[in-house]
């Protein structure tokens, strides 16, 4: 099986906008012309992140991933804002594939990821991380990479696949938006600890990037957003240096 | 007319009612009993975990609908899971036991779930993969079904191979989701549409 290539979108409705250390935003387009356009591309699948709804405490704007999910026929998985069953529920209904969730889930109610895997099965169930590296270990953090929660990423990481989630999106706080390169230890550390998918965002500022960093970490899936966003290239691309740059494929 | 069956809280109805429409087929969404009587065909999608599909289906009193409807049936993923026998999902579940199958836990070395496009090895030509033969679908479970009398593909994922196709009178199941899996996924549709 090869390793999925993921377009990651993060939202501040109604643009796409591309934060730099998950700071600074800048406005790159609609969600769902950038969708039409990954998905005509070739990826994999799709991540919708609306990176902005924990932090404002603001509801979570269903029809806009409603309209996204209309233009794809490849898995979707949404995420931002999500604090109950209910939102779960509303995002599988507004066509997402797989819901994502940080904040809550690590702050208030971590049962809610058990409750979510145990209704709508594991594969349905994301939980992102967002790391900050601190002397040899990491932080989760969260609210978009602002609140620190005095967990460690590789405890945290162990205790959501115990308690059910399907897959670990893992962000990276130190290297996200600055594309020069992926926190490849962080990466290998939890892909080797767990045994479900992880996927692996922040960083990849050039072909070589992504390469390496399926070489080194072995990742389930890689998300990319500034190098698409900016049009430095585009999956196919991506795809083609992969199949012809790397001996096996994964 | 192709039915969709409706149940569950996760359902993701959605995606199927789109891309069944995209590769040109009717739909009505199956929220009744009777709505049966009104398809042609039907689908079964499947998100969920067995146990919970099973009492669903019970609760909306669609287990005996579904086991006389004569017509094709395909049922995706948990969907085609729920023809088997048993389920063992959160304890043993008795399924519709329309396929003589069990559905276990995918055991091997890969992680778990099975996520991502991957090929599938057809063992008897089908109708229904007329056209798709060599092309990539999308797979998302930690199950799978164990059957040996009506597989018609199978895929690997860490040198593990299961059931990822069916077929057996009526009935049609892949473990995949052609609903996410882009224009191979369409035309698979299509093809359950021309049966």
């Amino acid at each position: 099986m090869t390793v999925r290539i993921i377009a990651k979108l993060d939202v501040k409705p109604p643009y796409v906008v591309k934060p730099v250390h998950f700071e600074g935003l800048r406005k790159m387009g609609s969600p769902a012309e950038l969708a039409k356009k990954y998905y005509d591309q070739g990826a994999d699948e799709l991540f919708y992140i609306d990176i902005v709804s924990s932090l404002y405490q603001r509801e979570i704007l269903f029809n806009e991933i409603e309209q996204v999910a209309n233009k794809l026929f490849i898995p979707f998985a949404a995420g931002g804002g999500v604090k109950s069953i209910d939102d779960f529920s509303k995002m599988f209904h507004m066509g997402a594939d797989k819901v994502v969730i940080n904040t809550h889930a690590i702050q208030e109610n971590p049962d809610i990821i058990d409750k979510a895997a145990k209704i709508f099965g594991s594969q349905a169930v994301v939980v992102n991380i967002e790391a900050k590296r601190w002397k040899d270990c990491w932080e989760c953090y969260t609210d978009c990479g602002r609140i620190r929660s005095q967990k460690d990423v590789s405890d945290w990481a162990s205790e959501v696949e115990q308690r059910g989630a399907g897959e670990i999106l893992l962000q990276s706080v130190d290297t996200d938006g600055r594309c020069r390169g992926f926190d490849t230890e962080l990466a290998s550390k939890i892909v080797n600890l767990v045994n479900i998918p992880v996927v692996i965002s922040s960083g990849a500022g050039s072909l070589e990037d992504i390469k390496t960093l399926i070489e080194v970490a072995s990742p389930s899936g890689v998300a990319i957003a500034s190098l698409l966003h900016y049009d430095r290239t585009t999956v196919q691309d991506i795809k083609k240096y992969l199949s012809n740059n790397m001996a096996v494929s994964q | 007319m192709i039915g969709i069956v409706n149940y569950g809280i996760a359902g993701n109805i959605h995606s199927v009612k789109k891309a069944v429409e995209k590769a040109g087929g009717n739909t009505l969404v199956i929220n009744s009993p009777s709505d049966f009587n009104l398809v042609d065909k039907l689908v079964i999608p499947g998100v969920g975990s067995f146990k919970d599909a099973m009492q669903e289906l019970e609760s909306d009193n669609f287990i005996g609908p579904i086991q006389e409807f004569s017509k094709p049936i395909l049922g995706i993923c948990l969907g085609m899971q729920i023809l088997a026998d048993l389920g063992f999902e959160f304890g043993k579940t008795k399924g519709l036991g329309m396929i003589d199958a069990e559905v276990k836990p995918i055991l091997c070395d890969g992680k778990i779930p099975h996520m991502g496009f991957n090929r599938i090895k057809i063992t008897t030509p089908n109708i229904l993969l007329e056209g798709v033969e060599d092309k990539e679908f999308y797979f998302m479970h930690s199950y799978e079904m164990v059957n040996y009398t009506d597989i018609v593909a199978l895929t690997k994922y860490n040198n593990h191979s299961f059931v990822s196709v069916v077929h057996k009178g009526n009935l049609y199941g892949v473990q995949f989701h052609p609903e996410k899996s882009r224009e191979a996924g369409i035309k698979l549709l299509s093809n359950f549409i021309k049966l």
